[in-house]
């Protein structure tokens, strides 16, 4: 698959796809969207990389890191990062939960703040279920990827 | 005045808090822990006369939305019951400290014989019918543990197994039967409740709503099924003497005054309940036959454990078939012979323990004139064994008299076959007697060759049958003492109207006293044809098959272990698309069943759809065929897209749109999974054998028609107004989670504790993998059956 059509279409799509997962990510509490949908499409734009080039690539070439060709794929420092990132996710979902009861509310209790006067956007609804969807975003994230990048690499 | 619930609590968990502990009582007082165990009996015992006075029911909630309660009813019959369980296991655990000295697993025994103590107290004081059942279970259980003591002697582990699986069994049945009751409590008593005290005080209200719902007879049969194959009633009594290869006290408590009790005690318990004509029939005819059967085989028995065993039997056959008759006399005969029966009964196995350890024989062949040697033993047996033959003024007499005025009451007033009851009822009472001197001629007559030096029984072994012994003397001498102090609470609780028992010696001839004159004298005239009488029944008893119940639980274990061999390996392959197969496969067809007895319509004609959906749904379905003809990974991999995206245009379709849209991420997403896998892949699709081709075909069409009914059947019908449910969401979505998006509010506001438990399975998963593909790395693998099963050749593509 590593074509030469496949990595110039992914060079201007990834771009694309990352920032419209960000944007369906925010826009989830009041439109389609969402932590989850967001979360699977940043990994649809990892996963195209790793179609149209090679793990090594990202690591290289994005990155400019050194590679240890010989390292198994557990010491990769992606894989670890996407291990993190799975960790990071349980553990925002988990603070924000537990946030709800340091305030005295059940554990998981969400709420939101509406901000009125601010420039350009006017009118900004802050909701707490916010922090939740990026917990559940970065497990989709970190979980999803840490699977592709270690059974491709098998 | 109501008992306090903290202090019947204490009555039964106390021996469970002392199972517990008992490793480390064992620890520190090694042999003499069963003195612990009797103070633990003790002070249940004693706690139980605290309350002897307050009858009343006391509750603490358990399961409120089933109204399911920790729920003690004292009343005479429950008292009784339990009086006797912690009073004689006082005795019995007095009696273990001296003859189990030197055995192993003490620790483990006594642990088990506690809290065998505690679930008899237990299923003695509960009346929610949740609490009865898991005492009763636990019953069960215990003497699994009990009977299995010696775990290195196969005959030991077989028996313990046979008492599990019928016991077991039986409390099954009592589960189902205890649903039954509960169900027409619903009509009964206006709710969902598992409150036997409350379905008691309104037994016509119950029996009428059981026999509307038609399950009076179902809830009957079940109930007495359990009762039968936990008080070894014919054909379920096998199991009794091959228990008796239990240490000799658990015999003495388990097999003689408790557990097998628990069956007649519950019969008793649901007397008023279910009485009916039904119920005579049953009941009455099921004791009967247990009695006689049972003292025919304590006949032929040459052990003197299996003698005594088959004689508990043919005793409880008494006391089931006492309250089998709708007559007074009947539950009076039930409910005095409970004591009676656990009076000398339990003596009479310690005297076999004692004669078993001191003479080193059980076999009744090799032992005469005991007297000179065991003398207090000897008067102990002869007590005990006299009122077991129910000669007058022997306490078993009294109630033995109860049941044939009994038997001959009922006959007197239905006539015809109902004559059959005191008939059989006076020829198994012969039978009795013949045992019973059977038993005692042990002890006079020519001392034979002892197979080992005679010694004198220490005290701790004489003292618990002697106290037995004593108590069962009084009742003889007094039996009217008896009665008002503890029997007549406990007739009263299990009388169907009012029952005031007078009790004493006859005075002039009546049919009962003329039956009993039958049973008495004609036991003595057979005795000395006992041989010859024993060689008839032992003609009876090699029949065929049909007359031998241990034959059909033999037969029925080991079908079960070959057919499950067989089925096993067929089942669990270690192949995850086998598993796959039989779980979708009896999945979809026991949901399609369901759908079928019910007998619900499929609404097809009712299905409008669009013409774009029609388009859409029809491309899906092509994609969907083309599936598996496709000719290689790349075109599956393609036309299945075709398939996830089609669907996910029929969610634009039917707007939801999040749903399109996770749809549309996923399918784009297992593309690309697919296509880094792909260049890996083997680019050959191997011949596929027919038959998996067909089996395959069948699972996928069971399962597509279980899901088109299902959705059909569940579905609400279009143009139905929202749920409450729905309407809820909708409602609350903007000002209590504030968000317009009603899908997502729902995942992270209303429902995130889902959400959360979501992604622990998908970081699970992930970790699973890892975990999986890393041990790989390293060389190691889970199993260690090196073959790799998914290469079998079937059909590996």
């Amino acid at each position: 698959m590593t074509t030469r059509i496949m990595q110039t279409t992914a060079r201007v799509t990834v771009p694309i796809v990352l920032v419209l997962s960000i944007w369906l990510f925010l826009q989830g509490h009041n439109l389609p969207g969402g932590g989850f949908i967001g979360g699977v499409l940043t990994t649809t734009a990892f996963v195209l990389i790793y179609v149209a080039y090679d793990l090594e690539y990202l690591e290289s070439e994005v990155l400019d890191r050194e590679v240890d060709p010989g390292a198994s794929v557990y010491d990769h420092r992606t894989v670890t990062a996407y291990r993190r990132a799975l960790i990071l996710g349980l553990a925002v979902v988990l603070g924000s939960g537990v946030a709800g009861i340091v305030v005295g509310d059940p554990f998981l209790t969400q709420t939101y703040v509406h901000l009125g006067g601010i420039p350009i956007y006017h009118d900004i609804e802050l909701a707490s279920a916010l922090v939740f969807d990026l917990g559940v975003y970065l497990v989709v994230v970190g979980s999803v990827l840490t699977v592709v990048s270690v059974v491709s690499a098998e | 005045m109501a008992p306090d619930l903290t202090v019947v609590t204490a009555i039964v968990t106390l021996p469970f808090v002392a199972a517990v502990l008992s490793p480390l009582l064992h620890r520190a007082l090694g042999e003499r822990t069963g003195y612990a165990g009797a103070l633990v009996a003790a002070a249940s015992f004693g706690l139980l006369l605290t309350q002897a006075d307050s009858y009343g029911t006391v509750r603490a909630s358990w399961i409120p939305a089933l109204d399911v309660g920790i729920q003690f009813t004292v009343d005479g019959w429950g008292l009784l019951f339990a009086l006797l369980a912690s009073g004689i296991g006082v005795l019995v655990f007095v009696y273990s400290a001296r003859y189990m000295r030197g055995e192993e697993g003490l620790a483990r025994y006594y642990a088990a014989l506690l809290a065998f103590m505690g679930s008899i107290l237990g299923v003695a004081l509960a009346s929610d019918l949740v609490l009865i059942f898991l005492f009763w279970e636990l019953t069960s259980v215990c003497s699994f543990l009990l009977i299995g003591h010696h775990t290195d002697d196969a005959e030991s582990r077989y028996s313990a197994r046979m008492a599990m699986l019928v016991t077991v069994g039986g409390g099954l049945c009592l589960l189902a039967g205890l649903l039954a009751l509960s169900v027409a409590a619903r009509g009964a008593l206006g709710g969902v409740t598992f409150d036997l005290t409350a379905m008691l005080a309104n037994e016509e209200a119950m029996r009428a709503a059981l026999r509307e719902s038609g399950l009076f007879v179902p809830a009957l049969v079940l109930v007495v099924v359990a009762a039968a194959a936990k008080s070894a009633q014919v054909p379920l009594h096998f199991w009794l003497p091959n228990a008796m290869v239990a240490p000799t006290p658990v015999s003495a408590f388990l097999h003689s005054a408790t557990m097998v009790k628990v069956g007649v005690y519950f019969v008793g318990r649901l007397r008023p309940l279910l009485m009916s004509p039904e119920w005579v029939l049953l009941v009455a005819t099921l004791g009967l036959l247990t009695m006689t059967v049972g003292a025919l085989l304590a006949v032929i028995s040459t052990d003197i454990k299996e003698l005594l065993a088959y004689s508990t039997a043919s005793h409880l056959g008494l006391m089931v078939a006492g309250f089998g008759f709708d007559v007074v006399y009947g539950g009076e005969a039930g409910a005095f012979h409970l004591l009676n029966h656990a009076l000398f009964k339990a003596p009479l196995f310690l005297v076999a323990g004692i004669v078993a350890h001191e003479a080193g024989s059980r076999d009744l062949d090799d032992l005469g004139g005991l007297w000179r040697d065991l003398p207090v033993t000897a008067v102990v047996a002869g007590i005990a064994a006299l009122s077991m033959a129910g000669i007058p003024p022997f306490n078993g007499f009294y109630s033995k008299e109860l049941l044939f005025e009994a038997a001959y009451e009922v006959a007197h007033e239905a006539g015809g076959l109902a004559w059959l009851y005191p008939a059989v009822a006076t020829v198994a009472s012969v039978f009795t007697v013949v045992y019973s001197l059977k038993f005692l001629a042990m002890f006079v007559g020519e001392r034979r060759a002892p197979k080992a030096e005679i010694h004198r029984p220490p005290v701790a072994l004489v003292a618990p049958p002697a106290v037995l012994a004593a108590a069962a003397a009084v009742v003889s001498v007094s039996p009217q003492l008896a009665v008002d102090v503890i029997v007549q609470g406990a007739i009263d609780a299990t009388a169907v109207g009012e029952a005031d028992l007078k009790i004493g010696l006859p005075t002039h001839l009546t049919p009962p006293v003329a039956m009993s004159a039958v049973a008495i004298l004609g036991g003595a005239a057979a005795y000395p044809f006992e041989g010859r009488l024993g060689a008839v029944i032992e003609r009876g008893v090699d029949a065929p098959v049909p007359v031998r119940p241990r034959g059909w639980y033999d037969w029925a274990v080991s079908t079960a272990e070959a057919t499950s061999a067989r089925f096993g390996p067929l089942v669990h392959t270690g192949v995850l698309r086998t598993y796959l197969t039989w779980v979708a496969a009896t999945g979809s067809l026991l949901a399609l069943a369901g759908f079928a007895t019910t007998g619900a319509a499929l609404g097809i004609d009712g299905l409008g759809v669009p013409t774009a959906v029609a388009v859409v749904l029809v491309t899906a379905l092509l994609a969907a065929l083309a599936v598996p003809a496709a000719p290689s990974h790349l075109v599956g991999v393609l036309t299945l897209s075709i398939l996830g995206f089609m669907i996910s245009i029929f969610f634009i379709l039917a707007s939801a749109p999040d749903l399109a849209l996770t749809q549309l991420v996923v399918e784009t997403l297992v593309l690309l999974i697919f296509l880094l896998v792909l260049q890996r892949l083997p680019s050959f699709y191997s011949d596929v054998r027919r038959f998996v081709l067909a089996r395959d075909a069948g699972v996928s069409v069971l399962v597509g028609a279980m899901a088109f009914a299902s959705v059909l059947l569940t579905a609400p019908a279009p143009g139905a107004d929202p749920t409450d449910l729905a309407t809820y969401y909708t409602e609350q979505a903007v000002p209590g989670g504030g968000g317009a998006n009603i899908v997502n509010v729902i995942l992270v506001d209303f429902r995130a504790f889902d959400t959360l438990g979501e992604l622990m399975v998908v970081a699970t998963a992930a970790i699973a993998i890892l975990v999986l593909v890393m041990m790989r790395a390293r060389g190691e693998s889970v199993a260690d059956r090196d073959a790799d099963p998914v290469f079998e050749g079937d059909d590996s593509s």
